[in-house]
């Protein structure tokens, strides 16, 4: 508890006066002649009980109403009804806010959305406290920023709406640097969150050593989030999965397919939902009576004057989240799937080309090129996604060239040549080729995410088949994707290169590997790679906000908003949904889709994620006025008068019935016999 | 008429003339020498008719039934009930503890005193014999029943000369009362019975296997039931025992039900043992007091 006048708490030694005055009155006593001793013999014999609980009790009464009294001139602050047992002021108030497109959720009777509310509940609770210095940190790629008071929270763009999800973990690990880096005194975060188990990631690993490393800080760090976890009712968010060009003679239209989704089963709902192509809105009515409903293949005819490049929004009714009731999308003509193969060894270079040919599905163009490692630079790579590569590492010009289409936004995948050398690029080296006498299959790999991810339809890729007779080593920092038995890799994607490079620790060839024979893991590799490349690649672009956009914000660049909140900062161009163009490409960035499934976190699971930690869970509401932070000497006062009442009760005599009973039929004198 | 030079502060003569209207009357019949007003269990020569019984020699030929012999051809005595007079014996408590007072109101010793000169005046007016006995560790002073109004004087200046000082052994003084008291007596005692009131059960119950007729007069001042203090106090005992410190907010809980407890068991030894027990708070009337002892002893009268 803070006090905003905490000398007055130096009074707080009168909690002792009733006791004193106790003390005294026992000192003042008279002395009287007493017949009837033998009563007051056996009333000293017989069990105190009640009476002494009884005089205790007014006796903690006393104290305690004089306590209420000097603890309500201190001017107690309360930080909700939860946090009495807090602490005094902080020397720096760290504001961990989470941006993402659920806090602009609304309660039905209010107008501020949840962030609003966390900003202004924040603002005047940092007033209050009046830390010294107040830091806000939004973004994990962002630097800590250092506001000028608590009031610049109210206005600051950047604490402002965004579409990026809030990556908790590393928000809170960049709280952690700052606090460490700036030896803050004591120091409380304050985090402002709706629980999204998205946003907070409870399974991530990275937890326990936030968790830890906070522990191990000398100074006194506090932790109190302020949680709207209440649920979006009624919200519904719509997403477009799927766009595609069609042309029927002289006709074109786009092909979409939108999504509808809602967190909890409802009642039926019919959604217009609106498109928005070049200034030409249509709107379709879409029915919900599930979770979700998805609008398949919806055709929308296309100007014919208009390129075949475009953008358009789609977008639902507001309600209770306007941040996911509209999405931008662009169309273009599907960009070819050109890979380069560059392989030393025949039988994998023929393995790696037939892979790459065939495509996925019938209506896109594959088309793979295999070329003599020596002949590589000479190969125009402007349309190609990917490059698969056999042999030495690429050194010199093969480098450079190489380099200049991973910039791109290109692929690769190395293989490892026949005989090791010590070439290095993009800071991975192959080593020396390790026989197995057994062949051995990778015991674990990323089922989550990139290449070895699991299929659409959820079912995990059979890595674990694939039989490696050896495997090259390699140095070089990477993310392992599927690591054989003794944690050796045998797929990994190689850390802070600027395009994905991925590192394969065996090749096709049958006297290496099961890869070709057991083809669909191979295939796999080399498709979802192409479509890497060739999502980067293409002009026009879909992208999900945060991390992936930072393509937008890359240097001698100059993007221009088409769509998208006036309001948002052009230094945070990556953050907010919107449809962007520089030369001739097109970007639409969205939120992503984990944001609308995303489900709320239950309240142990968060608060297990602070064990051991000082930590407090406020639960606010989204448009509520009430204050976090607000003084409370009425409570004391109320306090003060109900302990009064008490000991006022506790001394009053036990019953009327019982002050008569001893003179009861005493006046009359009784005939006995 | 007595005649008393000396003015008693404990005799009010309108009271004693108000109270003459009541005779003071035995519950049991009484043995006593001479003619008076309460019962005895021998035939006399009262008018009251009480049997026949068959002649045998030596009996007066003045009461054979002439009437009877001329029916039945058979001798018969005509007998009468006998009145006598009685030995009244007051027990007066003279221990320390009868000298409490309280608030302006008489001292326990002032009222008992009270008590027994009307008594003893009343019955000494109806021709009883009175004798008082002052007890306290022991018997202190002993007047033995006597009729003469020159003896009732005598009780008088004993009863203002009691003094209440030391201990109360009332259990064992009564023992030995009961055994030294000659013959049937009206045995009045005037106490606060700050004794344990199973021992004095024992007691009550010698003194009526002795064919007493008993009556107790249990006076207790209203503070020593209220006990109202208000401060911490420090309690002396009256009887030379120790002191006790105590806080009433904190103890009178526990001293009321001591008292309650032992009011309780009072009134159970008296209505076991069969005695005249009444209660009497120092602030009533003793007037009062004695008015309804007359008239509830009158109602109960007669018995042989």
């Amino acid at each position: 508890m803070t006090f905003l006048q905490p000398l007055m708490l130096a009074a707080l030694p009168l909690v002792s006066l009733p006791l004193i005055i106790h003390l005294i009155n026992q000192r003042r006593f008279q002395t009287v002649q007493w017949a009837a001793m033998m009563f007051l013999l056996s009333a000293r014999a017989m069990s105190r009980g009640y009476s002494r609980l009884r005089n205790w009790l007014i006796m903690a009464m006393r104290m305690l109403a004089v306590a209420a009294v000097i603890f309500a001139i201190g001017r107690p602050l309360s930080r909700g009804w939860l946090a009495l047992a807090g602490g005094a002021r902080p020397d720096t108030a760290i504001v961990v806010l989470d941006r993402s497109p659920s806090m602009q959720q609304r309660s039905a009777a209010a107008a501020d959305t949840k962030l609003e509310t966390g900003r202004r509940q924040l603002v005047e609770s940092l007033a209050t406290l009046g830390a010294s210095r107040c830091v806000l940190i939004t973004d994990p790629a962002v630097k800590p920023l250092e506001l000028a008071g608590p009031a610049a929270l109210a206005d600051l763009p950047a604490a402002g709406p965004a579409a990026v999800p809030a990556d908790l973990p590393l928000l809170l690990q960049s709280a952690y640097d700052y606090v460490k880096e700036n030896a803050a005194g004591s120091t409380e975060i304050w985090i402002c969150s709706d629980q999204r188990s998205n946003d907070w990631a409870p399974e991530n690993g990275a937890w326990g050593g936030i968790r830890d490393a906070f522990a191990k800080l000398p100074q006194q760090v506090r932790f109190q989030l302020l949680s709207f976890r209440e649920p979006a009712e009624g919200n519904v968010a719509v997403r477009v999965t799927d766009t595609k060009l069609e042309k029927r003679g002289e006709l074109r239209g786009l092909v979409v397919t939108v999504a509808a989704t809602r967190q909890e089963d409802g009642e039926r709902v019919v959604l217009p939902v609106t498109f928005e192509i070049g200034g030409v809105a249509s709107t379709v009515q879409l029915e919900l009576t599930g979770r979700e409903a998805v609008l398949k293949n919806h055709v929308i005819p296309l100007d014919r004057a208009a390129g075949s490049r475009g953008w358009g929004k789609v977008s639902i009714p507001a309600d209770a989240n306007i941040a996911d009731n509209e999405f931008f999308f662009v169309f273009d003509e599907p960009v070819a799937r050109k890979t380069v193969v560059v392989a030393e060894d025949p039988a994998a270079r023929r393995w790696l080309t037939l892979l790459a040919e065939i495509p996925p599905e019938k209506d896109q163009r594959s088309a793979a090129e295999a070329v003599a490692p020596d002949a590589f630079v000479t190969t125009p790579l402007t349309e190609t996604a990917l490059v698969l590569w056999q042999g030495p590492l690429p050194a010199g010009r093969d480098a450079e060239a190489l380099t200049a289409f991973l910039d791109r936004g290109g692929q690769v995948v190395f293989f490892p040549p026949d005989v090791p050398t010590e070439t290095t690029f993009a800071g991975l080296t192959w080593r020396s080729w390790a026989n197995h006498p057994q062949p051995v299959k990778p015991v674990s790999w990323r089922t989550d995410q990139d290449l070895l991810s699991n299929t659409l339809a959820g079912g995990a890729l059979p890595v674990g088949e694939v039989q490696v007779f050896r495997s090259c080593e390699f140095t070089g920092d990477h993310v392992p994707l599927a690591s054989l038995p003794g944690a050796a890799p045998l797929l990994a994607r190689v850390a802070d290169a600027a395009g994905g490079v991925y590192v394969c620790t065996t090749t096709p060839n049958g006297r290496d590997s099961a890869l070709a024979s057991e083809g669909v893991v191979l295939y796999a590799i080399v498709q979802r790679a192409i479509d890497r490349g060739a999502g980067m690649l293409g002009k026009s672009r879909q992208l999900d906000a945060g991390p992936a956009a930072e393509v937008l914000t890359a240097k001698g660049v100059d993007w221009t908003r088409l769509a998208g909140p006036a309001d948002a900062l052009s230094t945070e161009i990556g953050r907010h949904a919107g449809v962007f163009a520089a030369d001739d490409r097109l970007v639409a960035v969205n939120r992503p889709a984990e944001e609308d499934a995303g489900r709320i976190a239950a309240d142990d699971r968060i608060d297990g994620l602070f064990r051991d930690l000082s930590y407090t869970r406020l639960t606010g509401t989204a448009g509520s006025t009430d204050s976090l932070v607000q003084e409370i000497w009425r409570a004391f006062l109320i306090a003060m008068v109900l302990a009064l009442i008490a000991e006022g009760l506790l001394c009053l005599p036990k019953s009327a019935g019982a002050e008569r009973s001893p003179f009861e039929g005493l006046r009359p004198v009784e005939a006995a016999a | 008429m007595i005649t008393d030079r000396q003015p008693r502060s404990f005799l009010e003569p309108a009271v004693l003339s108000r109270l003459a209207g009541v005779p003071l009357l035995a519950r049991k019949s009484m043995v006593g020498n001479v003619s008076g007003r309460h019962t005895s269990p021998h035939r006399g020569s009262s008018v009251e008719f009480a049997e026949y019984r068959k002649y045998v020699p030596g009996d007066d030929l003045r009461r054979l039934d002439w009437r009877a012999f001329g029916r039945s051809d058979r001798f018969y005595v005509k007998e009468y009930e006998a009145d006598t007079n009685l030995r009244l014996c007051f027990v007066l408590d003279t221990s320390g503890s009868m000298n409490f007072s309280a608030e302006g109101r008489l001292s326990k010793i002032d009222y008992a005193r009270r008590i027994c000169a009307a008594l003893g005046y009343l019955a000494s007016q109806q021709g009883d014999a009175v004798g008082i006995s002052c007890v306290a560790d022991g018997i202190v002073k002993t007047l033995p029943p006597r009729r003469s109004p020159a003896h009732l004087r005598l009780a008088f200046d004993i009863l203002e000369e009691a003094k209440p000082a030391g201990p109360t052994r009332l259990p064992e003084v009564l023992h030995e009362l009961a055994e030294t008291i000659r013959q049937r007596a009206l045995v009045v005692i005037v106490s606060d019975l700050f004794v344990d009131p199973a021992v004095l059960a024992s007691s009550f119950g010698h003194l009526r296997f002795r064919h007493h007729d008993v009556a107790v007069f249990h006076l207790l001042d209203p503070l020593e039931i209220g006990f109202k203090f208000q401060r911490p106090t420090r309690f002396l005992d009256m009887e030379g025992g120790g002191s006790i410190f105590a806080d009433p907010v904190d103890i009178a809980d526990r001293y009321h039900q001591a008292v309650n407890r032992y009011l309780e068991a009072m009134k159970k030894v008296a209505l076991e043992s069969g005695i005249d027990y009444g209660r009497v708070l120092t602030d009533e009337s003793y007037e009062q007091v004695l008015a309804r002892f007359l008239v509830g002893r009158a109602a109960g009268s007669g018995l042989r």
